[in-house]
């Protein structure tokens, strides 16, 4: 097996020409976008760049309260992103968002890197980061579609859960209905994804191992294993912030609190 | 006003409710007891739907207490109490469902005890109250707007509760399904003495239905009584 074909920045350069053939083709065609084709193409070599050496920094750290910072500071931000996206809101819905990534992060983490891959240190940030990333990726997918649809469907059937409650139904059998269509919202992307999987595209770290001189059938398990564990990921995600959001919105009187969902200003 | 009544079933003691954050009624006491038949009556905006909706425990009261058969609604659990006093609601609210599985959704809640749902009764009540029976098996969302608040009014009887609060049950009713519908409550609270306290604009149906009749007025807060005096 040859090893990976390393790339040197006269190489990189080679295809910012690609870049710039983009650029032509929006210059012929008057699109007016080689202004954001230039931005973006800068903030692609500056953020990668950055988070290079700060992986490079962290992997020459090789200590455990290095890794779990980073880790950290990769769960606050995912926790953001997730709930961005909804169009509704409440005080203390980051504090949820930021619960559910951790949950969900932690026990999946755990289970591929002490459980599948072993790896020796457990901390071996070189697995641990690129492994946290995918898998908070795919749970703020879930966790954000979830969230939004949940939010949306209590304002908007609020009536009906209210209607339930007021012939006895618990808190429990009222919300069981919004829950599990929001649930199942959050986990739709991540099943297609699988359906398709190999058939429409690579995913994009087999095509990475691949490139770098892997067998392709270990690059194929390896793959397997980063479904099933983003998967999880993003169904646990999306039922632990559900959950928390049950627990937040209907108070121990088996009441909707909907008063507290507000619009989010535009 | 404040009728004492033996043995009450719903006891409110000086109860005051805000919507938002307005207090739209205070110091309000009243007691309904088994076959008792109760209007309220107020100018629009006052809080009568706020009120049935703090007496059935959906929102709290800013103050005040009420007790059901001598205990406070928390000491027999909020599902429980909500199955013995249930309210319908103004606007009919159906899942999108057929007649039959509306009606029959409440039995499936664990506060029905594993009660078998009465259907039989449930397509005799949709003969009596002019729904038919032959309705039972369609869509739920496609009956006209009065038939499905009287398939609401079913779904609350066949529960048989010991109070029903009924927020304007009739409004969306012509002549003839009215006197149905009252007759039919006027027949639940005599024979099964069964409690109903009706809020209605409808001054004439609270004499004709009710025995006894609160006028919302005194009890307006300040405020909001210098709105509704503003508005008279």
């Amino acid at each position: 097996m040859s090893g990976p074909q390393t790339l040197g920045y006269v190489q990189v350069a080679i295809a910012t020409a690609l870049v710039v053939l983009a650029g032509g083709v929006s210059l012929t065609l008057k699109l007016g976008l080689e202004r954001r084709l230039l931005w973006a193409a800068l903030r692609t070599i500056v953020q990668l760049l950055l988070i290079g050496y700060v992986l490079k920094f962290i992997f020459g750290l090789d200590h455990p309260a290095a890794v779990l910072g980073i880790c950290l500071v990769m769960v606050a931000v995912a926790a953001h992103a997730a709930i961005g996206r909804s169009e509704k809101t409440f005080a203390g819905l980051y504090g949820l968002s930021f619960l559910a990534l951790v949950a969900s992060s932690l026990i999946t983490t755990t289970v591929v890197t002490q459980g599948v891959i072993r790896i020796d240190p457990w901390f071996k940030p070189q697995y641990v980061i690129p492994l946290l990333g995918m898998i908070l990726g795919n749970a703020l997918t879930g966790i954000s579609l979830c969230l939004d649809h949940l939010l949306q469907e209590l304002k908007d059937r609020r009536a009906e859960v209210e209607m339930e409650l007021s012939h006895g139904a618990t808190r429990w059998e009222a919300a069981k209905r919004p829950l599990s269509d929001a649930v199942r919202r959050g986990m739709i992307p991540i099943i297609n994804a699988m359906t398709v999987v190999g058939i429409v595209s690579l995913p994009g770290m087999m095509t990475g191992q691949i490139l770098s001189g892997t067998d392709p059938l270990e690059a194929v398990k390896y793959q397997i294993v980063v479904m099933f564990m983003v998967a999880a990921a993003a169904a646990m995600g999306s039922m632990f912030v559900a959950l928390l959001v049950y627990r937040r919105l209907f108070n121990n009187r088996h009441q909707l609190c909907w008063q507290v969902i507000q619009d989010k200003p535009k | 006003m404040n009728a004492s009544v033996s043995e009450p079933l719903l006891d409110v003691r000086d109860l005051a409710v805000t919507g938002g954050p307005h207090r739209l009624l205070e110091g309000l006491s009243f007691q309904l007891a088994s076959g008792d038949r109760l209007a309220i009556t107020g100018p629009s905006g006052c809080g009568k739907s706020t009120l049935l909706r703090a007496l059935a425990g959906l929102d709290d009261p800013a103050a005040g207490e009420i007790h059901f058969n001598g205990r406070g609604r928390e000491a027999w659990g909020w599902p429980q109490f909500r199955r013995q006093v249930v309210l319908v609601d103004q606007r009919p609210v159906l899942l999108n469902e057929t007649v039959g599985a509306n009606l029959c959704r409440p039995f499936a809640y664990r506060t029905s005890d594993n009660n078998p749902f009465p259907e039989e009764r449930a397509r005799q009540l949709l003969d009596e109250f002019k729904v038919g029976a032959s309705r039972f098996d369609q869509d739920a969302r496609t009956l006209s707007v009065g038939q499905q608040q009287r398939v609401c009014l079913i779904r609350a009887l066949l529960l048989s509760p010991a109070v029903l609060l009924m927020d304007e049950p009739t409004s969306a009713l012509d002549e003839e399904a009215i006197q149905e519908v009252e007759q039919r409550i006027l027949t639940e609270c005599s024979e099964r003495k069964m409690a109903a306290l009706i809020v209605t604009h409808d001054g004439g149906q609270a004499r004709r239905w009710c025995e006894r009749h609160i006028d919302l007025k005194p009890f307006l807060s300040s405020p909001s009584r210098a709105r509704a005096g503003g508005e008279a």
